[in-house]
């Protein structure tokens, strides 16, 4: 473990495992959570919404508080989908292509995630992948705000922008399939090794596409009056672009030796709004356009199969579109024993109630949830 | 109102852009489904004795409901966008207008994804008369994603039951159909099953559009 | 001459046996209704509709009680009986004696059935203090009336003060702005049964409009007054209705509902003493003979559903439904929610065109008229908002211990309202029927509002009863029976675990009208309305009680309670013996 070690608090909170709470470069025992749920009152009802129900693209339930029309507070139940995953006594590379499938739409930031934490384990050297790697992650975290800000279209019925998003996603998409042969990244990377043919990625008519749409829905009042001021959060205890919306430099770019992403500028707002996590989400798609051209990698890189032997315990710690993800590997032999992961889904889930609860009503809901860009998937996966 | 730093907002009409005169001017960007092919997902052809983790290699015979299409095997593709199988036609009431209900039993979220895919001007699936239903009472279909999980198991049920006759149940994705490598599959019985790893957008409505027939 | 009285003996006569045999007093006293319906009420003479109106509502509540009132112990059925005798008294009053006598005698027995089945003693204060209140000034404009005219007999009055100090008094009884919780209060702490609180709303406030509709047909056309009471009126329409719709106590929700209707009631009463053309006034007083008929059945049927829930609060209903008790409640809201197909919707439409037909006359009269008239139809939207509650949240069906001649009780109140809705032209006025036949309205098929231009009114109820009819035919024997199919709601795939309560029903009011509802929202958790009228009167109330007990340790140390009682009882008897005399 060249990241971590098992200790106390150190630094910022990240996330926590099944196991652990993660901090910025150490693993404590998780600490006890207080229920802080707003009680109930005379005349108040829990509005139901959800697992399954329109609006809602994974299953997950919430009970929101409210007198009529404002919410005063949620709970939240993701656990409808929760999936048991057995890895435990695989080899390494049946593993990755669980892994892979922990949350397919940012299925690069697990496996990449995964691998450097294996690799970690096993002192593999990794640094010759370390750019084509970034490069992956960036792209996958431009498709992914492009998916944020089209939820945040599509909840304000705005639909002309919502589609040309969605063309938007799918051309990215595309790129993708381009260069590494499948549209989530699925069987790409492995350890010390990813294929893919890099110097298919041009991302010049998604930049020049992307940049008309921001600057209309800059422009449009409607739409900035729907998202400014509501879902404001600001707590330490968050992560991602949802930090850096409210004026908290986190960033595991910034602060995990995982990925050396060299000199790196971080996009900060400092309101806590849903407005502020549109534009970071948005300037960071501009940021990660600027980062995969910095990189101009021209190669093609082609898988190894080697499998490995050997035992150890390793870490990984990188931002994921949505924020710090972590992944803990123990193994015997070539084969897992353990996976401690946390993902951003975790902290982001907690501060999309507090922004919720925030002196919101029932059409702020979709903002809100669209904002943080949670994914149930990562949130609710147990490894046995 | 919240403050735009570091914006360049314009103060006129320069630079509001007119959305609607916006979407006309990009004009039409829905394709032909054959437009877009790929190899993985799609056909596999060939022999291979690859030890298959899913099992979607049996005495050298493929099975594309268990195949998650990891590229270890010797199969090649062919690029050929119809990974699918059709056990019941699809009924002649639904040729004008089909419902989809989308039912998350255990994804990763690329399947759902893929689902809305169907959506974008480029698959434009109105165009073949397919929407979406937000609840299964107004659905013709219903469409069931990712794995069996405990807690939506009985949703899965009720979301059936929900439905009005006729009703058809389309599985999408190694992980309802097969389980993938995951775990197993949500629904013992599907009429159309659409393998893949996730299904691509034109798998998809290939399949739907074969299943209800031509008009 | 002696027959005419036989159903006022028979009645009190009733409240003797009841003591001893409380069925039999009930169905003696709904015999006896029936009996005074049969013999004092002459078609077109709209004074004695309301004799029609105080006899269906005591035939009802009588039968409702023979059941309902073995919830209580002895002492309901011959209060109960009294004071229906009192109000009988008050109906064949024709001088100012005899109707304050009725009206005492109507009054102590209520006052007593709130006493004794108290909660906590301030509520029967309230009702007594507004009672005598309300005496005191009846009795002043007596000696008034006396003055100007030299008998006490009913006879035309040159001066509108009698009036107005007559009507001051009685819409004090009727819980009007400003005394809006007087009859209410008692009624909705639960200190009343409800079969009481059915007469109490129904019939006791009934004839406080009697009263002034009679002393109002004696006195000379008052622009001024008129508008005083459109405005008094208006206010409680608006005031009653939106306190009705908040109202989480049901019982509390009828009270209030009582004063809108009595608003509208005293507004038309103040349009019928502003105006001057005979057509329109007639026109006024059959508007206001039928909304209040049909506020008093319907009301009836109100309360008797509240009561039969056997519960207070609408979130102690249980949730269990009967289709007789529903189709029955389904008519009564729909009449004082005023539409259609009940008689309600009749009454609402009258009252509102002779409002909108009061802009004919032009000036401050004709500028309040259609003001006024916007005002109630507006009272009225909330007030059918404020009925749908009671429709949605009261359904409670116990089916044990005989309760079902209750559930037919009501049915029958349900049924009454459209019977009456259907045969309505017969009590209209003849000529206010016509017709246009080029446009299939038959004559005979419309009722006519007349004033300006003629040729604008009402298709009758009885030709939209048989249209529905002959279409919902029609459409069955084409289409045949709907195909229907039921499965459950979807409620995200979970179990529904939460209704869409009472409270939530009416709370965007509560926070869209902050301002006027004091609505609190006590740290962004509790939200909860202050009544600023429950807050004065209940002030009042104890002001009242303590100047009482002061007194009365003061004269003399026993029960203040029989007291009262015999005070009362000894004025009865003074005025008894003087009118005799």
């Amino acid at each position: 473990m060249k990241y971590y070690e098992f200790g106390d608090k150190t630094g910022r909170y990240v996330g926590r495992t099944e196991k652990y709470d993660v901090y910025a470069s150490t693993l404590a025992g998780i600490g006890k959570d207080e229920d802080d749920h707003e009680e109930r009152t005379p005349g108040e009802i829990y509005f139901n919404y959800g697992p399954s129900a329109g609006g809602l693209r994974e299953s997950v339930n919430f009970s929101i508080l409210t007198p009529g029309e404002a919410i005063r507070d949620v709970i939240i139940n993701s656990g409808f989908k929760r999936r048991n995953i057995r890895i435990t006594g695989d080899s390494i590379s049946d593993v990755m292509l669980k892994v892979e499938r922990i949350n397919g739409f940012h299925s690069a930031s697990h496996s990449i995630a995964y691998a450097l934490a294996v690799e970690d384990a096993l002192n593999v050297d990794n640094s010759d992948l370390n750019d084509a790697r970034i490069v992956e992650i960036e792209l996958e975290r431009i498709r992914s705000n492009i998916d944020v800000i089209k939820g945040l279209c599509e909840s304000a019925g705005f639909a002309v922008p919502e589609k040309q998003l969605l063309l938007l996603r799918e051309e990215v998409a595309r790129i993708i399939s381009t260069a590494f042969g499948h549209r989530y990244y699925f069987s790409v990377n492995g350890i010390n090794s990813v294929d893919g043919d890099f110097s298919r990625i041009t991302l010049n008519s998604v930049e020049k596409q992307f940049r008309s749409l921001y600057d209309g829905l800059l422009s449009s009042k409607i739409f900035l009056d729907r998202i400014q001021e509501n879902g404001i959060v600001s707590d330490p205890l968050s992560t991602g672009p949802a930090a850096r919306a409210a004026n908290f430099r986190y960033d595991a770019r910034l602060d995990s030796g995982s990925l050396n992403y060299g000199k790196y500028s971080t996009v900060m707002e400092s309101s806590g709004d849903t407005f502020s996590r549109f534009l970071v989400r948005a300037e960071e798609i501009l940021e990660s356009i600027n980062i995969i051209e910095s990189y101009d990698i021209k190669k093609i890189y082609r898988k190894n199969r080697m499998e490995l032997n050997g035992s150890g315990e390793g870490t990984a710690r990188i931002e994921s579109p949505a924020g710090d993800l972590f992944y803990y590997v123990k193994i015997n032999e070539g084969r897992i024993m353990d996976i401690q992961m946390s993902s951003p889904s975790y902290l982001n889930m907690r501060n999309f109630r507090y922004a919720l609860k925030n002196g919101n009503i029932f059409t702020d809901f979709f903002f809100v949830w669209e904002s943080f860009g949670i994914w149930i998937s990562e949130l609710e996966v147990r490894f046995q | 109102m919240g403050k735009l730093r570091h914006l360049d907002i314009g103060t006129g009409g320069e630079v509001s852009v007119n959305w609607f005169i916006n979407g006309v001017k990009k004009r039409i960007k829905t394709e032909k489904l054959d437009k877009y092919n790929l190899m993985y997902p799609s056909i596999l052809e060939g022999v291979s004795d690859y030890n298959c983790p899913t099992e979607a290699i049996n005495n050298g015979k493929w099975n594309m409901d268990k195949c998650i299409f990891c590229r270890q095997c010797d199969l090649n593709p062919t690029g050929k966008q119809d990974t699918y199988s059709i056990d019941q036609k699809i009924p002649g009431i639904f040729k004008k207008s089909l419902y989809l209900y989308p039912v998350d039993s255990g994804t990763c979220g690329a399947c759902n994804v893929e689902f809305t895919t169907l959506f974008s001007p480029q698959y434009d699936s109105s165009r073949f008369k397919i929407f979406m239903a937000n609840t299964p009472r107004h659905a013709d279909a219903l469409v069931v994603m990712g794995v069996h999980t405990e807690g939506m198991e009985q949703i899965l049920r009720e979301a059936y039951d929900a439905m009005p006759e006729p009703k058809i149940v389309i599985g999408l994705g190694a992980c309802a159909l097969s389980g993938g490598i995951i775990g197993r599959s949500a629904m013992e019985k599907y009429d159309i099953r659409i393998a893949g790893c996730p299904p691509t957008p034109a798998s998809i409505l290939n399949a739907i559009i074969e299943a209800r027939g031509k008009k | 001459m002696i027959y005419y009285y036989i159903p006022l003996i028979t009645v009190f006569l009733a409240a003797l046996v009841s003591i001893r045999y409380r069925t039999a007093g009930y169905i003696i006293t709904a015999i006896a209704s029936g009996l005074f319906f049969l013999l004092t009420f002459r078609i077109f003479d709209y004074i004695t509709y309301f004799y029609l109106i105080a006899a269906i509502v005591w035939i009802i509540t009588s039968v409702f009680s023979i059941s309902y009132s073995k919830r209580y112990g002895g002492w309901l059925a011959p209060l109960f009986i009294l004071t229906i005798a009192g109000m009988m008294t008050i109906l064949y009053a024709n001088n100012f004696l005899v109707f304050i006598t009725g009206w005492e005698i109507m009054s102590i027995p209520a006052y007593l059935t709130v006493a004794i089945n108290k909660k906590n003693d301030i509520e029967a204060y309230v009702f007594m203090l507004f009672s005598e209140i309300s005496t005191v000034l009846i009795i002043t404009a007596a000696v008034l009336s006396y003055y100007y005219t030299a008998t006490l007999n009913f006879t035309g009055l040159s001066n509108d003060i009698v009036l107005l100090i007559f009507a001051i008094g009685a819409m004090s009884k009727m819980g009007l702005t400003p005394f809006m919780i007087s009859e209410w209060l008692p009624i909705a702490h639960g200190s009343a049964p409800a079969n009481s609180s059915a007469i109490f709303s129904a019939t006791m406030t009934l004839m406080g409009v009697y009263g002034i509709l009679k002393i109002a047909l004696l006195s000379p056309v008052s622009i001024d007054i008129g508008v005083l009471f459109i405005i008094i009126g208006v206010i409680s329409v608006l005031f009653g209705a939106l306190y009705a719709y908040i109202s989480e106590n049901m019982k509390s929700l009828g009270g209030f509902s009582t004063i809108e209707n009595n608003g509208v009631l005293m507004a038309a009463i103040g349009l019928f003493i502003a105006v001057s053309d005979n057509v329109l006034k007639e026109f006024i007083l059959i508007s206001i003979a039928i909304f209040a008929m049909a506020h008093s059945i319907a009301k009836t049927g109100l309360f008797m559903s509240i009561g039969h829930t056997g519960v207070e609060y609408f979130s102690a209903v249980k949730e269990e439904r009967d289709p007789v008790n529903q189709i029955g409640k389904f008519f009564a809201v729909s009449s004082l929610s005023g539409l259609f197909p009940s008689l309600g919707g009749l009454g609402t439409w009258m009252v509102l065109e002779s409002f909108f037909m009061g802009a004919y006359l032009y000036g401050p009269l004709g500028i309040a008229s259609i003001i006024g008239g916007s005002l109630i139809a507006m009272g009225e939207g909330f007030a059918t908002a404020a009925m749908l509650k009671i429709f949605y949240f009261t359904d409670n069906s116990r089916k044990s211990r005989g309760k079902n001649l209750e559930n037919y009780t009501i049915l029958g109140t349900g049924i009454t309202l459209v019977f009456l809705f259907a045969v309505s032209f017969l009590i209209v006025g003849k000529s206010y029927i016509s017709g246009i036949p080029t446009v299939l309205v038959f004559n005979g098929f419309m009722i006519e509002s007349r004033l300006g231009i003629s040729d604008f009114g009402l298709i009758t109820p009885l030709y939209i009863v048989v249209l529905l009819g002959v279409f919902t035919l029609i459409v069955f024997s084409v289409f045949g029976r709907p195909k229907t199919r039921t499965t459950v709601s979807w409620n995200g795939g979970i179990e529904q675990g939460e209704h869409y309560n009472s409270f939530t029903y009416s709370n965007n009011i509560r926070l869209i009208l902050k301002r006027i509802l004091r609505t609190k929202n006590t740290d962004v958790s509790k939200v909860e309305t202050v009544d600023i009228f429950w807050m004065i009167m209940i002030n009042i109330a104890r002001a009242y009680r303590n100047f009482a007990k002061f007194t009365a340790y003061k004269i003399m140390n026993s029960s203040i309670s029989a007291y009262i009682i015999y005070m009362i009882a000894a004025f009865i008897l003074v005025i008894i013996i003087v009118s005799l005399v």
